[in-house]
């Protein structure tokens, strides 16, 4: 099977990346000033107290020895303590992780819904106003730092307004949707999505503009192919024309593109959950590289790691989809 | 590469789109108000004047409930203050002005814009050129490494790097100020360096892999070939072959670049992690905590940001219209 | 908040009715609906909640004042009726005890606990909680008097052996009663890290103590030291909360950090991690019953939304109120701020080895150079006072002879002149967003020295991760030579402040001159408590006049408060429900 075979070798790859990361990030701690301890010993703990402390949490074998042993534990999915919450990274990690899928689908679902037909409208409806709207917009929206979108947001509708919450997560997709299908009210999701729809503006807008462009851009470019006048003459209906074949060769740089960003979806994940005060992975990023929690680093970096792997696994299978022609070395 | 002809296309796709000359236009503003920023300053973007904090822009008049020391008492307060032309973007919660930060920020963000691309652009290039050209086991490593560095997310790396270097920053002393054309401004521009070098080591890869993808290709042209079995050394091939013609795609991902740099020069300012107090993104985290009472000292750097990066996105729209080279992943980077 | 719109009240209720669901697995349902008395909610019980109850309850945004007392009743809905019966209710029986109605009140700081063993952190967060649950062996008034807690007297046996006489009437949660080797087993399992399987942090904090032991045949222990132990009541009355022998024995440490079992007035009902910690009344506990039958403590790290939480209704108290939006607070009706000093000095010290900083005059310069008073009037809009040495009023050591610098930049210009290092360019790091705008103190106050003509001086914003370990590596050369960094000292004694930055060997210090080392030798053994503080206050002398730091402010504690609760507020930062009564 070549699908098969394909998935596996990606699947190597994928791991080998993981392993970069690791060593990439064990690397980083060793060198980084600010040890962990100067966070868990108060600031006028005596050196023989810090001391005492490093030894209880490992923190003074040499790296080789702390490296084999992250990795050894991790083979048994076990990422370590979190030095500050004393829990194990994991569970904390986890805790956070569906805030930060929640945020990342939604902002992807709001690209995705705007973008596409924003993108063929524009093309299709090229020089007209609803073009030069929809340019003009997707300029704007690739020029603007989302923390800054966030800020005005919230000054905005937030504060301004009142239409929406400000910030915080109060609720999770999950518990509600169990109150909806098992207790039959909406509240929940009503006030999920109350929360949710912000920040994931903020997010998605950046991706929303770039897909509007490439969209709009690549629309053009196959409208102006002549296989497309070939299906035109055939008699097929101007839309499914549209949608059917130029969208699906369009779709191949999108797609492209998309794998590509995930590390600024990821990167404007961080961001837009600390203007939102956002309960998920990016938070715990930055309160971990600020406290020095390496543990959690480490472990959230691996789970970013795995989730850019796995993602791009995907994007190469949609490549695949849509175009069947293109083989894989 | 035929100069001639890229500088031919440039005109006509100039002259043809209006858009192109507005983000032309555009970049010589900001460019012109970081340059001249002494001269077109009212104050000393530093100065500080605790008595006039929080005044809106010109022509708005704020009002808010505060609380003030009367007579050594703490009392609540009713204060309204009226814009005016002194401060005309107003002033922060230090009493500078709005507006001569703006100028000054302008420097910083072209600063490390510029810089930022053009050591990422030396680094990546060379990297990528060196794995192309070489391909196999070369090019297999340096590429699992790319990977390695897109799997990372930019800022996170960006934030770890800076507490690895600190946050060094250069003092550029200001010509106009050391001739003394003028008085009362900062002495020097403060540069900061660490967030520059991140910045560069960060983007680095999509230099890389725009340069190898150009280096597989004109590997395999026939004058190289022919020049190889002349008996042309690698370095002699790749400097004189292969480097021109990559320079276009690069130029364009340069561009782009730039943009994105900025973008994340002021997040990473916004998030505390800058060289200097004298940056959009700083400014915008300074007002954050102060939007409901004071929403310009955010949103005014804010628009600055966004007006330079439409303008330099609208330069590399026009390049790439004119030049039309093959990128993959045509904004790589992205913010953050 | 006169007419809270829907959403308001849609939001709180809802907030409650999430409180509810995620508790309901719990043995009680900690989230706030007023409306049913003694039974437990059930979850399909509070059903009209969130829709249809909401409409009326919209009084509870009228908080205290007016009929309506109590605030609940806007987060719930139980049904119509119900909630006008017990808004009059209240308004009647207002401020009394009402034994029918529970008294709950959501809490929100800034971070969330670390743990909840009262031995294992060094954090106030963290303190916020265990306090409802542990007690300590001594305790200290709101204004930092030593008073008693699980010890009824304490007396000096010898220099090196201090006596607590222990309570004989108290009930840990899990049933078991006090006995004084659990308060002897407490302080041993802060210092001997053989016993109760902990490294302890607050280990320091009971410096020169070396273990406890049960006096025989009485119910006392004695806590023993190395020598002479001076600080040994204030220590006590500052850590070691007392934790049962056996308890802890059975388990181990990952279970200590999310179960409680003290003797303290509220008992743990369910604790989620970064989530909440909700706390219940104990029934049986010894002392006076507090006023709060239920709390909920949860966080916000962001300023601005726990702002927007207490102007909600959605929380009843939050710490940490920026002084910008303090006006906004006491200008609504139902809310008020509640203030005072905290145990906490915001100062700038100078390394005293290194230029320009080796030079008094120099030192003294840079606190002549900075409008104190404007920047407290600006920038803390009113909320804290300035400091003259490194003791705060009240302590322990104080010197009441000493006034903070005044703003005079021409003294400090000559000043500069006179130390010989006119034309010196500064750099004032300070750790971003650590205390209470400290980030836009710090560039004030580097705004004004950059001000003088001969000095320049910029701020530089670090993250306090790496300026924490620039400070505690023990190594002065890589302390920065002029940085911003906020104490508190929460044992009311100057010697907490004084060793640690002014006498070498420490791992801060900064300074070291051969007369505060000689005032240190005495502070250390002195016991006639006058003598003692005679040595300390001569001590601040020379800090002050030394100019050791740039003096900044004293960081003040500003609390947004919600009207149907009386409260005064601790000098010690600890906002504990037992305090708190029913306004």
């Amino acid at each position: 099977m070549r699908l098969t075979r394909f998935l596996l070798r990606r699947t190597a790859q994928g791991i080998l990346v993981v392993w970069g990361v690791i060593t990439l990030v064990f690397l980083l701690r060793f060198i980084t000033p600010g040890s962990t301890i100067d966070f868990v010993a108060p600031l006028d703990a005596s050196p023989e107290l810090r001391q005492r402390l490093a030894e209880d949490l490992g923190l003074n074998k040499p790296i080789y020895v702390q490296y084999a042993d992250y990795i050894v534990n991790l083979l048994q999915l076990d990422m370590g303590n979190s030095l500050l919450k004393g829990r194990p990274a994991s569970d904390v990690i986890f805790a956070r992780l569906p805030a930060t899928l929640e945020l990342a689908i939604a902002a992807t679902i709001v690209a995705i819904l705007f973008s596409i037909p924003l993108g063929v409208i524009s093309a299709t409806r090229r020089h007209q106003p609803v073009d030069y709207g929809a340019t003009g917009f997707s300029l704007i929206g690739i020029s603007t730092p989302n923390f800054w979108l966030g800020i005005m947001l919230i000054l905005i509708v937030g504060v301004n307004l009142g239409w929406l919450p400000t910030s915080r997560r109060i609720i999770g997709f999950g518990p509600a949707l169990e109150l909806l299908i098992f207790e039959g009210r909406t509240i929940g999701i009503q006030v999920w999505f109350e929360h949710i729809l912000l920040p994931s503006i903020t997010l998605g807008t950046y991706f929303t503009a770039l897909i509007t462009r490439l969209t709009r851009n690549g629309m053009l470019e196959e409208l102006g192919q002549s296989y497309v006048e070939v299906t035109r003459a055939k008699g097929l209906p101007e839309t499914l024309v549209k949608y059917k074949h130029v969208l699906r060769n369009t779709m191949i740089p999108i797609i492209t593109v998309l794998g590509l960003q995930m590390g600024t979806l990821i990167g404007g994940a961080v961001i837009t959950e600390s203007v939102f005060n956002w309960p998920g992975l990016g938070t715990l990023i930055i309160d971990a590289i600020n406290s020095r929690d390496w543990p959690l680093i480490q472990g959230s970096l691996i789970v970013i790691g795995v989730g850019f792997v796995v993602i791009n696994i995907v994007v190469d299978a949609l490549y695949m989809y849509f175009n069947p022609q293109v083989t894989f070395e | 590469m035929n100069w001639q002809r890229v500088w031919r296309s440039l005109r006509a796709e100039f002259g043809r789109s209006p858009m192109a000359k507005l983000g032309v236009v555009l970049i010589l503003a900001v460019f012109l108000m970081a340059i001249f920023a002494p001269f077109l300053a009212t104050t000393n973007p530093k100065a500080q004047d605790l008595s006039r904090a929080n005044e809106p822009p010109v022509g708005f008049t704020d009002t808010t409930e505060d609380t003030r020391l009367v007579d050594g008492e703490r009392q609540t307060v009713t204060v309204t203050t009226r814009g005016t032309l002194e401060y005309p973007l107003g002033t922060n919660q230090l009493g500078q002005d709005m507006y001569s930060r703006l100028l000054y920020g302008a420097r910083t963000s072209l600063l490390v814009g510029l810089l930022g691309t053009a050591i990422a652009a030396l680094a990546g290039v060379s990297v990528g050129i060196v794995a192309g050209y070489y391909g196999g086991r070369v090019d297999d490593g340096l590429m699992r490494f790319a990977d390695v560095m897109l799997a990372f997310p930019a800022l996170v790396l960006a934030i770890a790097l800076i507490g690895l270097l600190g946050p060094r920053a250069v003092d550029i002393p200001d010509p106009f100020v050391a001739a003394g054309l003028v008085s009362d401004m900062p002495e020097t521009t403060v540069l900061p360096l660490t967030v520059t070098l991140v910045v560069a080591l960060v983007n680095w890869v999509w230099f890389a892999r725009v340069a190898r993808g150009e280096a597989l290709s004109v590997r395999e042209k026939n004058y190289v070939k022919a020049s190889r079995s002349l008996g042309a050394s690698d370095r002699r091939l790749m400097l004189k072959h292969v480097l021109p013609n990559s320079l276009t795609p690069i130029l364009v991902l340069a561009t782009v670049q730039v943009a994105v740099i900025i973008l994340l020069e002021s997040a990473l300012s916004f998030l505390g992690f800058s060289g200097t107090t004298l940056s959009w993104g700083f400014d915008i985290s300074q007002g954050r905590d102060l939007l409901a009472t004071s929403w310009w000292i955010s949103t005014m750097p804010g628009l600055a940001i966004v007006v330079t990066v439409i303008g330099i996105n609208l330069v590399g729209d026009w390049l790439r219209d004119a030049l039309d080279p093959d990128i993959e992943g045509e904004s790589g980077g992205g913010m953050g | 908040m006169e007419q809270p719109d829907d959403s308001d009240i849609e939001r709180r209720g809802f907030l409650k009715f999430v409180g509810a669901t995620s508790a309901s697995a719990a043995t009680m349902a900690m989230a706030g609906c007023t409306g049913d008395d003694e039974e437990e909610l059930e979850n399909g019980d509070d059903g009209g909640n969130g829709d249809g109850g909401n409409g009326d309850g919209g009084n509870g945004d009228d908080g205290g004042n007016g009929d309506g007392g109590n605030g609940d009743d806007g987060g719930n809905g139980d049904s119509n009726g119900d909630d006008g019966g017990n808004g009059d209710s209240n308004g009647d029986e207002n401020g009394n005890g009402d034994m029918d109605e529970p008294f709950e009140i959501t809490m929100t700081q800034r971070q969330h606990p670390t743990t909840l063993d009262p031995h294992n952190h060094r954090e106030t967060p963290t303190d916020n909680v265990v306090l409802h649950s542990y007690e300590g062996i001594l305790w200290r008034g709101p204004e930092g008097e030593i008073i008693e807690s699980l010890a009824t007297e304490w007396e000096v046996v010898e220099d090196n052996r201090h006596r607590f006489t222990i309570r004989d009437d108290v009930q840990f949660h899990d049933g078991s009663s006090l006995e004084p080797s659990d308060c002897a087993f407490t302080i041993r399992r802060i210092v001997d890290p053989e016993v109760g399987g902990l490294e302890s942090p607050q280990r320091d904090q009971l410096a020169g103590t070396t273990g406890a032991e049960v006096v025989d045949g009485e119910r006392a222990i004695d806590m023993l030291s190395g020598g002479p132990n001076p600080m040994a009541f204030q220590n006590i009355a500052s850590y070691a909360h007392v934790v049962s022998e056996d308890w802890i024995s059975e388990r181990d440490n990952e279970e200590i950090a999310v179960e409680m079992n003290g003797t303290g007035p509220y008992r743990l009902a369910d604790y989620e991690p970064e989530e909440y910690v909700r706390l219940e009344k104990f029934e049986d506990y010894w002392g006076e019953e507090p006023d709060v039958d239920r709390v909920e403590i949860i966080a916000a790290a962001e300023d601005s939304t726990r702002v927007s939480q207490l102007l909600a209704g959605e929380t009843d108290i939050i710490s940490a109120v920026p002084p910008n939006d303090a006006g906004r607070i006491e200008s609504d009706d139902s809310l008020g701020i509640a203030d005072i000093g905290s145990t906490r000095i915001l100062m700038c010290p100078m390394v005293y080895n290194e230029e320009p900083f080796d030079s008094v005059e120099f030192r003294q310069a840079m606190n002549y150079a900075i409008d104190l008073d404007q920047m407290i009037d600006e920038i803390l809009r009113g909320f804290g006072v300035p400091t003259s040495q490194p003791t705060l009023p009240g302590y322990n050591g104080h010197n009441s002879d000493l006034e903070p610098y005044p703003y005079d930049p021409d003294e400090a210009e000559s000043l500069v002149e006179q130390s010989g290092y006119a034309g010196a360019e500064l750099e004032l790091e300070y750790p971003a967003g650590r205390y209470l705008l400290n980030d836009e103190l710090a560039q004030a106050a580097a705004g004004f020295i950059d001000d003088l003509e001969n000095v320049s001086c910029e701020a530089v914003s670090r993250d306090f991760g790496t300026l924490a370990g620039e400070l505690l590596d023990g190594d002065l050369s890589t302390t920065p030579s002029f940085y911003n960094i906020g104490w508190g000292n929460t044992t009311f004694d100057a010697s907490q402040t004084l060793t640690p930055f002014l006498t070498e060997g420490t791992a801060i210090y900064h300074y070291r001159s051969d007369e505060m080392e000689q005032l240190k030798e005495q502070w250390q053994v002195e016991t006639n408590a006058d003598e003692r503080e005679q040595i300390l206050q001569e001590a601040n002398q020379l800090a002050h006049d030394e100019a050791v730091w740039v003096f900044l402010n004293r960081e003040w504690l500003v609390y947004g408060i919600n009207g149907r609760i009386d409260w005064d507020p601790r000098q010690d930062e600890y906002f504990l429900a037992q305090g708190m009564n029913q306004a």
